[in-house]
This record gives structure tokens, C-alpha cells and sequence, in this order.
């Protein structure tokens, strides 16, 4: 049913009709026994599997000796049956928050849909985000997939899960500070130990410590679906390092955008107060309070290959706190500190992105290099506040679920407020003796983390394999649980001509407001599963969606009605999430710019240089074998040279002089070589590396390019000099295709080159990043005019040209000197003019007073002098002397004083480039070994 | 038995080190079978500060780091013990539960009681689970038969089966690997022994430590001498919660009965106890994280003598 045309035409048909109730009416409805939330039911008859028992762990039965028949987790209220759920959606038709949203398309409808889906994605490639599904270093960074349609959450649903979830964080932080503490719930029996110290996630090193600011978690995400009864159930929870906090934040952006009168109208609750809420709450914990600092807070990420590294990057942005990883922190005498270009800055909280084994070589896995030795020193002697505590991971075991009935009753006095899908852990006899007749409707999971058990649908089960399932669960009884199985319910979701339902499931997240209490963030991540699959998994290709949590309406009588999603009040309009938020983070200090930063602009720097100069030079060659004057020996020597020098070939390559068709195939073949030659393919991906490294740096437009760029080129050159097209070809033709490919990187790195310096901030970070691109062509061009004067290139009508043109100065060397041709005068124009970006005596003028002002900033002005020492100053060069052979010299070589002079200029651009790494990237270079003895 | 003790390591680097963090289980600890009379800790190049903390098992560790290069470090604990006999020959404790009763004690009920000891009983880093422990054990585990019994016939078929040979595994070999090539060091003795307790539902834990070289007149002289020693450790509950032997944890309301598989003996007075954990990993004598150092060499000496009487404090 419902095709665009036959839309278009209902549309034209039925103008009266409004849009948010045709919508309605053509959308396709949600599977049978799944909640439908567009239509706020569920159709036919519910299975009946969803905890039509209240079996879970936890007996309530305290008789000693006496096997409990009867598990009772009495906190699982909800029994789904079907005839609960006319009552929790009796109206019949649909509910009526969606179609207001529907209303709000206006008069084109449908047909604006695939207009809008294709500037969704647009958006999301051109924002760069993505989700590395392999997380691997070659693998595929996938778009991040977003849907058209939000889910959205009525002010009802919003109370049951902004209640609910509250007060599972409120208990979970009580079930941390008792197992790092007294526990009592082990010694109680409220807890297995099999839960506590059979869990790999129980860290031993944090027993007994009280975290600074007197909290364990500040951050937990919970997933949550919804049961063909309306309600909403928890499935599981995160704490470790939830992800999606900055994936939410960007769907947002992108979907409030695409439909903003919607979003107006309905009122949808805003974000950007949770997030300052978290920054606030972790500032005033922060150790830094009891010195009168500043807090420093950073972000701690494993790196470019995680697979949620892309919202670790935009979330740093945001939030604006230094984005580090292992490698940029150290401790001494149990304090954390950031390396940085002005030296070791304290750092006094840690938001992490690292999964808590990984955090500490010295006290946890000794094989990890992306912590920090020495961390937990710090943390336990209360000098860093690490958001979470280590040593949560034990709650995120589904396990957990079927004991919060009782751990709730005894640590808060109070029920659950939101019911935890029906769980069994098998470690308890009553519980397996309870689920194993009922296996079959429900799902398998592992206990505990282990990459090779996945989550088994019962049903999917052949009656052989359940019984070896079952077998399994008896023998090793500890590492299974065993969960109800729940129809997801299904929302709306735009596929490309008409809706159709998808299961969804939806992380929610709470926030520590510092003060010991908890805020929900008043939207989420909804995660769609695929066409008929089971789970909602973006590992396993499904997709998202904004959430949008309506606002209760505003009473006309003032502040009275004390509905709880009321409480949490919209945000000012200000706060719109996306927009700087540096409103309320702003710092007294400059940002940092971590020793790995600098490490990583200083290369892109150079690699962009060097990306430049092989496209030149790639250009110069090819056309100077294919133009007029093709025949001039030292210009062909000199072009020969240059490319070998530069790793344009290889040096086995037979000059043009020797060869020529056989040097300019080797050229186009190596163009896109990453192997053997370091021409203009391994530069602008060495490049693209350096770049990710420092991608919270660099605006989403500028990394755009840079990835648009390789994957452009590379596609050009796989056309004329990929595998299936051997030498045979004629080189006439693909001599033509790499011109054009390399006329398009051109142009992209003419953007490139403009971004770096029109839309960074010049602070140290650029500065080496310019000064990299300086020594490059300061050695590169010095190189050039060298090996042009001893071919004898420079003496030749072609190879004059060519030297203006890898110069980038033919304009403006024929402005001033028209058609001549003689030495003086390109000497002039190439080296001591301080006006020609491109001439040495301006590239050297330009890395002085650049180091001075780095030198300046980082160690004081003391130390200006001693990095540029070295550095020659072709710019105060006396050209007669320049033109005149030393006393004695070989009379074949007039200029020997000048090729002195150049060969001055590539050593200092070589001693440069040491002296900045030993001075401001040595420790970052340093790898660690673990010790043991 | 008064006991001289000296575990020096030494470490040659190249490159140099640029800085360095570790941890040390070098400080014996005390307890009814043993009493650390003195103990001092020399570590060159000097660190600015040493900080000791007692962990989660009640063992002391020690931390430093070294801020400034440095091509060589070396540590050298020494320690003057006063051991007991009472150490004890498992047999002449209590006649033990039997292991099955044991093993229900540890089992997971709602409510039920609470022993500090399964701390001891779950799969850990060095000590996984693998079903080769259970059938390993199981012969030994008779039904009905008192734990400590049960425990000691495990030990001697432990010692029977495994060939001791010197450096034939690494410091990170699993337990397993060990079990299936039939020889290790005293280190996989243990874990094996370890592991096929827990693998049987009951708890054991690894004991670091050292033996005496110099072997009583007209007895041989016993593997584990001049290096760290380890051995395994068997929860055994009594009836009555007359025993207070356990080590670090005051409400275990067992017994910890040691079991030395490498030696096929019961640990004596001429044994010292340095850190209890559930496996190497948990005790290992000194950890480190260094920045530098790409190649390293190792070197270990150990020395224990008995002396007459505590000499003069100086």
C-alpha cells in the first residue's frame, strides 16, 4: 500500500482531510502482538510470554534448609495479559501527539518526505558522523544511520520512565557504595558473590575507597522497551562507558531541523540542561574545589579506532572539555596531569570513554596502552574525579535485573517504579528450576561479558538445540540468565514511499546533579531494529531515531500542576543543543593543546606540504613530457631527479632522459601507490591520518574536504591505473586521466590549504602546524633550486619555467620581470623576496616568527633564540655574492655559493623538524612496557 | 624458626628508562603461623616517596615511581620471620567437613549465609575455568570424604603427575596449558591445584612465598629453594567456629589449610607466607609500567637462613 503517486493523488483527492490523519491512516500498522506507537495499541492478541509469572531471583523466603519452590520477585507488577492492554491505550485511534506532528508537515505531505530524507543524509555525511562497525583501523567508517521520523514520548510515558529511571540510578549508586564499602548486601544475601567477585567488572584496587565528591556514578544509561501493555520495561543498563549521549545530541540537531514548526509546537523538552547539569555537578565534585583551582575536565577516548570514537570527538567539542587519550596523561605523586605544549597542566576530572579494565596498566590489564599508569593511585587518594568510578561494570550484567525487587526494598525503602523485564540467573537452583520448563519463550544471555556468547532467542531454537541450551544452563548454571522475552513495540519510520513500522528500543540516560540527586535527560537514542529482526542493535545494521519527549502543557493557573515531567522544565531557548556551549562552559583557561595534538598538527602540516608539492611536481612532469618542448634533456633530468628525491618513483626507475614513456607510466602507476612510493596517494592519506587524530580540532567542513579528497582521488586513479589496466595502455590517455585527477586534489587542497589558514585558531596548536608546513617546503624548495642548478635546468627555456612553477610565482615573476630569463632575477623572485609565500626568504622570515611566539608561549623568551639559530636567512642574502663563485671554486659551477646556501636551508629544515620533536613530542613517541618479576 | 630473608630484583635497561611506576608484594605478612619481626625496603635509584596500602586480601603492596631517567633499578627487601610449626599438617586439624557440604555452602540462596571465602571460589585471570580441572580432581573427591583428605590426595596426584622443570613455563602461562603438558614450576602447581579445587565448588586460593634452602641434616635438599616459592591454600570449614587462623579475612569461620603440591608436603616452619591471592596475578612479588627501556634484563636472588637469635637493630 500507500506508494508516493497514490499519496500524491490521495493528497489532492482529500485536501480536506488533515495530513497528520492521513498519515495515520496509511501507515502500515505494527506487527501483531507489538505496541504500536503511532497508534498507542497493540492489534490482535499479545503472546503471552512477557512475565505472566512473577518468578524471579530473589526469595523472599528466609526459613533456613528449605528449598524455596517459590522465587517471588514481587516487584514485577505488570502482568501482560491481553486484556490489560485496551486499558493502557483505549482510544482508538491514534495517539494524539503523532498526529499533530503529521498536521505539522503541511500542505506538500509526503512528497516532501524523500526531499527531507535526502538532506538528512546529506547532513550526516557532511557532519562526518560515523560509527566504525569493525573498529579497525582500514575497516569501513559507516554514516551513522538516523531515521526521517522521531519517536515521541507523551508527557505520560515521559513520567513513568523519568520516575523509573531516577530511581534506578539512585540505586544502583547504592549498590556501588555498599560493595565498595561495608557489603552487607553479599553479607545479607541480597547479592551473589558470583554477581560481585565472580564478575570480572569488580575491581579488588577500588575496594574500600570512597570516590572524591562522595560519588561512584554520575552517568547511567538504561535501555528500556515497551511491552505490548504499554508499559515501559528495563532491559538493561549501562555503566561502564555508556555511548550515545553524543549521537542523541547530533540526531536532534539534524531531525528538529527538518521539521521545526513540529518541533516548536509540540513543545519537545530540550537537552542542553542535563549536559551542563553533568559538566556542573563533576566541576563542583572536582578535587580542584578544595584548592581554589579551576577545574580541568577532559575527555578520555581509547582513540580514532573505536567504534564510538566520532561522539567522543563531537561530544569534547561540545561539552568543551580536552579530548585525551592514555597517552596524554601522566601522574606524578598521585596526581593526573595533561601534557601539554606548555607542559604538565592538573587535571581534576575525567569524563571516560575507556572501558574501566583498560584504565590502569599497572594495577589492571598490564597489556593495555591506552591508559594511564598510576590512575588508580590517584583515585584513591582522591586527587581526580573519574566519572564513573571504576568497577561498575559488574552492574551492567542482566543478571542484576532479578535481584533489584529486594536490593530497592532494602536500600531505598521503597518498590521499583519501573518494572525490569522478567530475569532468571541460573547461579540460583530455584531460578533455573523455575525458567527451564518456560525456555523456550524466553531469551539467552550471558552473565557475564564474553565476546563469544550472543543473545539466544529460544524460539528460534530447534527442540534439539533447546535441549542442549538447557543442558548448558545446568552445568554452568553461573554464566547464563535467562530473560522474558518482549515484543518491541514498533514506530513510525519513513521508507522512502510509505510508513512502516520498525521495533525500536530506547536508551535513556540519568545524570548526577552533583547534589546527590538524579536528572533524566528528557529525550534518548532510539534504536531501530532491521525489517523483521528481532533485536535493535547498531552493531548489527540497524538504525536511529531522535526521541521527542512533549512537554506537559502549561496550565493557565500557574505552576501547580505537578506533573513530573513538568519539573523538568524546557530549557530557555538559548540552550538550543548544537549551539556553542560555551555560554556556560567558558574557561579562564586557554585550551590546552595536548603534546599528542601538537604531535599530530606539525604532521598534517607537513603532510599537506608535502600532498601539495607531489601534485605540483606530478603536474609539471606530466606535462612537460606531453607538451611542446618535450624534448629538453636537463629540464627532463631535472624532473627526473626531483621525482625520485620525492618518491614520486621508485629509484629503479630509468630517468625520463634514459626512458621517457617508461619513467611517465611508473609516475601515473605510483600515483596512487601507498606501498612502495610516497607520492600524492600516501601523502594525502598520511595526511587524512594526522587529521583524525586531532578531528575535535578541526571544523566538520574541514575534515569533510580532507575526506572527500582521498576518496576522490583515489577513485580517479583506480580508472586509469588500477590492476585491470596494465601498461598495455596507451599512456597518452591515462597521462590525461591523472592530470584531471590530479587537478581535482588540486583544488581540494587549495581548500585545504585556505581552511588551515583562514578558519583555525591561531593558537600554539596551529602554529605547529604551520611551522610544519614551512620546514616542508623550506627543504623541499631548497632541494628543488639545488638539483635545478646542478642539471642545469635553471639554465634551460623549459626548465626556467617549471622552476616558476613549482614555485607557484610564474604570475607574479613575469609581472615584474616580463619575458626574462635570467638567474639574478629568479633568484630574486625564489629566494630573497620576503613577499613570495613561496620563496625561501619568506618561508624562513615566517617560521622565525612563529617559533618565537611558540617559544614564547611555552617555555619563555629565553628559549626563542635557540630554535631558530640554525635557521639560515635567505632573505638578507646579497644576491651578488650569490651569483659569484667562491675564490678557487670549480669554474663549471658559478653558483657553488649559492648551492652552500641551499644546502644550509635543507639541514636546518631537517635539524628543525628533530628539535621540535625532542622538545615538544619526545614523551608522546615513548612507548610503555608492563613489568613483572 | 627465625629467618633471615633477602629477595633482591634487579633490572638492567636499555634504552633508558624515562619513568617508571610499580608495585611490590614484598613485605611478609603476620599471622598465627608466622610473625614479621623486621622488615626494610631498599630500592636504588631512590624514589621520592613509598606508599604502602593493605589490599583487598589483607596483603601489604607498595607503590613508587621513579620520575627521573634511570638505566637500572634495583629492590631488595629484607625481612627477619619468626615461623611456627603450627602451620600444620592438614591431618591434624579437625576432620573437615565433608567436601560435598562444602561445596553447598557456597552454593547461591536468597538469604542464605554469607562466607568471606568466596572470595576464593570463581574463575580468575591465571586460574580459568575448564572442565580438564574437574575431571582432573574428581577421583581425589570421593563421595562423602572429609575436604582435608579429599585436598591432600588431590596434592599427591598433583605431585605425581607433573614433571617439575625449571624455567619450562613462563610467568604468564595458564593453568591449563600446564595441566595438559604435564610439567611446570611451583607456580602452575599451585594454579592446578587452585584450580581443581574451585572447579569441585570449593574455595583455594595461591600462596606466595618461600622455602628454606638448607635442608635439615639427612633429609634432601627441595625444589623452590633460592627463588619465590608458591603453594595452594583449601578452605576448610569446621563445624564449630572455634578456629581463627584464617589469614586477612576475620570472618571466615574456617580453616585455611596449605597444601604444597611441588613438594608433596604440608608447609612448615621452614616456609614463609608473603601474599595470598586468587592467583599469580593478584601477588605478584614486583609489577611495573615503564617509559623506555625497549630491552630489559632480569635478575632474581633470593636468600633465607635461619638465625639464632634477632641481631642488634642498627
Amino acid at each position: 500500500m500507500g506508494s508516493v503517486d497514490n499519496n500524491k493523488s490521495l493528497f489532492a483527492a482529500a485536501a480536506l482531510e488533515a495530513p497528520g490523519d492521513l498519515a495515520v491512516a496509511l501507515a502500515l500498522p505494527a506487527t501483531a502482538g507489538h505496541f504500536d506507537e503511532m497508534h498507542g495499541r497493540t492489534l490482535d492478541r499479545a503472546p503471552t510470554v512477557a512475565s505472566s509469572t512473577q518468578n524471579q531471583n530473589q526469595n523472599q523466603n528466609q526459613s533456613q534448609g528449605q528449598r524455596p519452590l517459590h522465587v517471588a520477585g514481587a516487584a514485577v507488577t505488570a502482568v501482560v495479559k491481553p486484556d490489560v492492554i485496551a486499558s493502557a491505550a483505549s482510544s482508538k485511534g491514534p495517539a494524539p501527539d503523532w498526529t499533530r506532528f503529521f498536521n505539522f508537515l503541511g500542505g506538500d505531505g509526503f512528497d516532501d518526505l524523500n526531499h527531507r530524507t535526502a538532506n538528512l543524509q546529506r547532513q550526516i555525511r557532511d557532519n562526518g558522523v560515523t560509527y566504525n562497525v569493525y573498529a579497525d583501523a582500514d575497516g569501513p567508517q559507516r554514516p551513522w544511520s538516523l531515521d526521517l521520523f522521531p519517536l515521541i514520548l507523551s508527557t505520560q510515558d515521559w513520567a513513568q520512565i523519568e520516575t523509573g529511571v531516577r530511581q534506578r540510578a539512585q540505586l544502583l549508586e547504592g549498590i556501588m557504595a555498599d560493595v565498595y564499602g561495608p557489603q552487607q548486601l553479599l553479607s545479607l544475601g541480597l547479592l551473589p558473590a558470583a554477581l560481585v567477585q565472580g564478575h570480572p567488572g569488580y575491581l579488588r584496587p577500588m575496594h574500600g575507597v570512597l570516590p572524591v565528591g562522595g560519588a561512584f556514578l554520575r552517568i547511567a544509561a538504561f535501555d528500556l522497551a515497551r511491552g505490548p501493555d504499554g508499559r515501559w520495561w528495563v532491559v538493561s543498563q549501562r555503566t561502564q562507558a555508556p555511548s550515545g549521549l553524543g549521537y542523541l545530541l547530533e540526531n536532534r540537531l539534524a531531525i528538529s531541523r527538518l521539521f521545526p514548526e513540529a518541533f516548536r509546537e509540540l513543545k519537545v523538552q530540550r537537552l542542553a540542561a542535563a549536559y551542563k547539569t553533568l559538566i556542573d555537578g563533576m566541576k563542583a565534585a572536582s578535587p580542584a574545589r578544595r584548592s581554589g583551582e579551576e577545574s580541568r575536565i577532559v575527555l578520555l577516548t581509547p582513540g580514532p579506532y573505536n567504534e564510538t570514537y566520532f561522539e567522543h570527538a563531537y561530544l569534547a567539542r561540545y561539552l568543551g572539555l580536552t579530548l585525551v587519550e592514555g597517552s596524554d596523561l601522566l601522574v606524578r605523586e598521585d596526581k593526573l596531569y595533561l601534557k601539554t605544549l606548555q607542559g604538565l597542566e592538573p587535571v581534576h576530572g575525567v569524563l571516560k570513554r575507556l572501558d574501566d579494565e583498560f584504565l590502569d596498566p599497572l594495577e589492571l590489564r598490564s597489556d593495555s596502552t591506552l591508559g594511564v599508569p598510576g590512575l588508580l593511585q590517584a583515585i584513591r587518594a582522591g586527587n581526580v574525579l573519574v566519572t564513573n568510578a571504576p568497577g561498575s561494570a559488574f552492574l551492567e550484567s542482566s543478571a542484576l535485573l532479578g535481584f533489584l525487587p529486594a536490593l530497592s526494598r532494602h536500600l531505598l525503602g521503597q518498590p521499583l517504579a519501573m518494572p525490569s523485564l522478567a530475569t532468571w540467573w541460573c547461579g540460583e537452583q530455584a531460578a533455573l528450576q523455575a525458567v527451564l520448563p518456560r525456555l523456550k519463550e524466553c531469551v539467552i544471555k550471558a552473565t557475564y561479558p564474553s565476546s563469544d556468547i550472543h543473545s539466544v532467542i529460544a524460539q528460534s531454537l530447534s527442540s534439539r538445540e533447546l535441549d542442549e541450551w538447557a543442558g548448558r544452563l545446568v552445568r554452568r548454571s553461573e554464566e547464563y540468565t535467562v530473560q522474558a522475552y518482549l515484543p518491541l513495540s514498533q514506530t513510525p519510520t519513513w521508507q522512502g514511499q510509505r510508513i512502516a513500522p520498525r521495533s525500536t528500543m530506547l536508551r535513556v540516560f540519568a545524570v548526577a546533579d552533583g547534589a546527590g540527586s538524579w536528572q533524566v535527560l528528557p529525550g534518548g537514542l532510539a534504536r531501530l531494529a532491521g525489517v523483521n529482526a528481532k533485536i535493535a542493535s547498531m552493531q548489527q545494521g540497524g538504525s536511529s531515531a531522535d526521541v521527542w519527549v512533549v512537554s506537559a502543557p502549561v496550565p493557565a493557573s500557574g505552576p501547580s500542576s505537578g506533573s513530573a515531567a513538568h519539573a523538568a522544565a524546557p530549557m530557555p531557548a538559548r540552550t538550543e543543543p548544537g549551539a556553542a556551549p560555551q555560554d556556560w562552559t567558558h574557561s579562564q583557561h586557554k585550551p590546552a593543546v595536548t603534546s599528542r595534538a601538537a604531535e599530530n598538527l606539525f604532521w598534517l602540516g607537513r603532510y599537506t606540504e608535502r600532498t601539495e608539492n607531489a601534485i605540483r611536481m606530478a603536474q609539471l612532469t606530466l606535462r612537460s613530457l606531453n607538451g611542446e618542448d618535450q624534448s629538453s634533456p636537463p629540464l627532463l633530468a631535472w624532473l627526473s631527479e626531483m621525482a625520485v628525491k620525492n618518491g614520486l618513483v621508485m629509484d629503479t626507475v630509468p630517468p625520463a632522459t634514459q626512458a621517457r614513456r617508461v619513467f611517465e607510466r611508473s609516475l601515473i602507476a605510483s600515483l596512487a601507490d601507498t606501498d612502495q612510493a610516497a607520492s600524492v596517494g600516501y601523502n594525502l592519506r598520511a595526511l587524512k591520518g594526522a587529521a583524525s587524530a586531532v578531528r575535535e580540532r578541526l571544523s566538520q567542513e574541514q575534515w569533510h574536504i580532507i575526506v572527500k579528497a582521498e576518496a576522490d582521488f583515489f577513485s580517479r586513479c583506480e580508472s586509469f591505473s588500477g590492476p585491470e589496466h596494465p601498461a598495455s595502455q596507451a599512456p597518452e590517455y591515462s597521462s590525461v586521466e591523472a592530470l584531471a585527477a590530479l587537478e581535482s586534489a588540486s583544488g581540494f587542497l587549495a581548500a585545504m590549504t585556505g581552511a588551515q589558514t583562514d578558519r583555525m585558531s591561531r593558537d600554539d596548536g596551529w602554529r605547529l602546524l604551520s611551522t610544519g608546513r614551512h620546514i616542508e617546503r623550506l627543504n623541499t624548495l631548497s632541494a628543488a633550486l639545488i638539483l635545478g642548478f646542478e642539471t642545469g635546468a635553471v639554465h634551460d627555456e623549459g626548465g626556467f619555467g617549471a622552476m616558476l612553477a613549482l614555485f607557484d610565482s610564474t604570475i607574479t615573476f613575469h609581472a615584474q620581470y616580463q619575458q626574462q630569463r635570467d638567474i639574478p632575477a629568479l633568484l630574486d623572485k625564489l629566494v630573497l623576496d620576503r613577499d613570495n609565500p613561496r620563496s625561501l626568504g619568506w618561508v624562513t622570515q615566517t617560521l622565525r616568527g612563529r617559533l618565537a611566539r611558540l617559544a614564547e608561549n611555552t617555555a619563555g623568551k629565553a628559549q626563542a633564540p635557540e630554535l631558530t639559530q640554525t635557521l639560515p636567512d635567505p632573505g638578507s642574502w646579497i644576491l651578488k655574492e650569490l651569483c659569484s663563485a667562491a675564490q678557487g671554486a670549480d669554474p663549471d659551477q658559478p653558483y657553488a655559493n649559492l648551492l652552500i646556501q641551499l644546502e644550509r636551508c635543507c639541514e636546518a629544515a631537517l635539524d628543525l623538524s628533530d628539535l621540535l620533536s625532542r622538545r615538544y613530542f619526545s614523551h608522546v613517541a615513548q612507548d610503555e612496557h608492563s613489568l613483572g618479576a | 624458626m627465625l629467618l633471615h630473608l633477602v629477595h633482591e630484583t634487579r633490572y638492567a635497561y636499555s634504552p633508558t628508562v624515562e619513568s617508571a611506576h610499580h608495585v611490590l608484594h614484598l613485605k611478609p605478612a603476620s599471622h598465627t603461623g608466622q610473625q614479621l619481626l623486621r622488615h626494610s625496603l631498599g630500592i636504588s635509584p631512590q624514589p621520592a616517596r613509598l606508599q604502602e596500602l593493605t589490599d583487598v586480601y589483607g596483603n601489604t603492596r607498595s607503590y613508587f615511581s621513579l620520575q627521573g631517567p634511570h638505566d637500572k633499578l634495583t629492590v631488595r627487601a629484607t625481612s627477619i620471620v619468626s615461623t611456627l610449626a603450627l602451620n600444620g599438617e592438614p591431618q591434624d586439624a579437625a576432620p573437615g567437613l565433608p567436601w560435598e557440604a562444602v561445596r553447598e555452602q557456597f552454593r547461591y540462596q536468597a538469604g542464605g549465609a554469607y562466607d568471606s571465602a568466596c572470595e576464593f571460589i570463581f574463575a580468575s585471570p591465571y586460574v580459568p575455568r575448564d572442565d580438564a580441572f574437574a575431571e582432573f580432581a574428581r577421583p581425589s573427591f570421593s563421595p562423602g570424604r572429609p575436604l582435608p583428605e579429599a585436598a591432600s590426595d588431590l596434592m599427591e596426584r598433583i605431585h605425581a603427575a607433573m614433571t617439575y622443570e625449571s624455567e619450562s613455563t613462563e610467568v604468564g602461562t595458564p593453568a591449563l596449558e600446564a595441566l595438559q603438558s604435564g610439567k611446570g614450576v611451583c607456580q602452575d602447581f599451585a594454579h592446578i591445584m587452585v584450580a581443581c579445587c574451585r572447579a569441585m565448588g570449593v574455595p583455594a586460593r595461591y600462596v606466595s612465598g618461600y622455602l628454606l634452602t638448607t635442608p635439615p641434616p639427612g633429609q634432601p635438599r627441595l625444589i623452590g629453594s633460592d627463588a619465590s616459592h608458591a603453594w595452594a591454600s583449601v578452605y576448610c570449614p569446621v563445624e564449630s567456629k572455634a578456629s581463627g587462623m584464617a589469614l586477612a579475612d576475620g570472618q571466615s569461620p574456617g580453616l585455611w589449610l596449605d597444601f604444597d603440591p611441588t613438594n608433596n608436603r604440608a608447609p612448615g616452619e621452614d616456609y614463609v607466607t608473603l601474599a595470598i591471592g586468587r592467583d599469580f596475578l593478584d601477588v605478584s612479588p614486583m609489577r611495573g609500567v615503564i617509559r623506555g627501556g625497549a630491552h630489559h634484563v632480569l635478575d632474581v636472588a633470593v636468600t633465607m637462613t635461619p638465625i639464632d637469635k634477632l641481631p642488634e637493630p642498627g
